[in-house]
């Protein structure tokens, strides 16, 4: 396995679109570390909102809450989990029942959960290696 | 100069992100972020701004609506993460079209498109007998022989008339070659003057309505050329 800080250059989880992030940050450690804490802090409350929708089984208020979670996964470069987002509002789109989008949700909400461990791991690790 | 902006956006990171973006361009001062319409209309019916970053699905009204509400409207950049609102935005005449999340080399180009607009008016914006300025949240018009004076506040300036004072962003500099040169005169880098006004001058200085307004000596002379002295 290749140490994190190989060669004076940050690693990231196999999981993040390296080239998407670097496109974004233009490879600034600092911004993305922030971005990565603001994400963070942000996080749960949107986690809620969907677990409210979908508990009240409020379709369209998930589908909404999902599109406002959607850009958190672009800000930290799991553009899969982005695009997973996208597929979701499409099927509410196209299938506007409760009951037909549920096995996709289960995915995405797993998806969601992940996640929020990897940003959490990533921005611990961000943060070594931008105060070495 | 650098323009002043609000950004109205509800996901706090991209907000974040924005600041951090505008504080790195060293183009755009942020005079405020708001998470609803509601709150962005009070401060645009309050205050003048150059530009509005502006997020399209919030809760309550939408970021379009706000657009409906206001009765001028300055450069708009939509930050948004659907590009099914690019129809809307060519529609609004909008500056620029940002997708969440933005590179800041996209949103570079966003903003030097609105400084080249804010910069270049469009033609017929300046007629000759009369002014608009952007205050109090409006477009306010101002007839050339009711402006005293201009008088320079920073990235702001105070435009003075007989019973009422506008303020509004902008710069000497900039008013310098925009103001109907027949009326209007440079004599500080500070003030621009009605020559019709001028009620006295002195050495170093004129009084208009009884107000002192120093003149530099750079101007002076042409000050008196402009003064029909018998």
């Amino acid at each position: 396995m290749t140490h994190p800080f190989a060669n004076n250059t940050y690693v990231f989880n196999e999981h993040i679109n390296v080239q998407y992030i670097s496109e974004l940050y233009s490879g600034d450690y600092g911004i993305i570390e922030e971005t990565y804490s603001d994400v963070l802090a942000e996080y749960p409350s949107l986690l809620e909102n969907i677990d409210t929708s979908f508990a009240t089984r409020n379709l369209d208020g998930l589908k909404r809450a999902v599109h406002k979670i959607k850009p958190l996964f672009g800000f930290t470069g799991l553009t899969a989990i982005q695009s997973q987002c996208l597929d979701f509002e499409r099927a509410c789109e196209a299938d506007p029942s409760f009951d037909s989008i549920l096995p996709l949700f289960s995915i995405l909400h797993e998806s969601f959960v992940r996640a929020q461990a990897i940003i959490a791991e990533e921005k611990a690790r961000l943060s070594i290696f931008n105060s070495r | 100069m650098s323009l002043c902006c609000i950004i109205v956006e509800d996901l706090q990171v991209a907000a974040n992100y924005l600041i951090k973006c505008c504080e790195k361009s060293n183009l755009v001062e942020v005079k405020g972020h708001f998470t609803n319409v509601p709150d962005a209309l009070s401060f645009v019916n309050e205050h003048t701004v150059d530009l509005i970053f502006l997020d399209v699905e919030m809760p309550g009204p939408s970021g379009f609506e706000l657009l409906d509400q206001m009765a001028f409207l300055p450069k708009i950049i939509l930050t948004t993460s659907k590009k099914e609102y690019a129809y809307d935005a060519y529609e609004y005449k909008v500056t620029d079209f940002l997708k969440k999340p933005f590179s800041y080399e996209r949103f570079l180009e966003a903003v030097q498109k609105a400084q080249s607009a804010t910069e270049f008016p469009a033609t017929g914006a300046v007629a000759s007998d009369h002014i608009y300025i952007k205050s109090e949240g409006k477009l306010i018009r101002l007839a050339n022989e009711s402006i005293l004076y201009i008088e320079s506040m920073g990235d702001y300036v105070k435009f003075v008339t007989a019973d009422k004072k506008y303020i509004t962003h902008n710069t000497i500099k900039n008013l310098e070659d925009r103001v109907d040169k027949a009326t209007f005169l440079k004599v500080h880098r500070s003030y621009i003057i009605n020559l019709h006004k001028i009620e006295d001058m002195r050495e170093n200085c004129l009084f208009i309505q009884g107000v002192e307004i120093p003149v530099s000596k750079a101007y002076k002379s042409m000050v008196i050329s402009r003064l029909n002295i018998l």
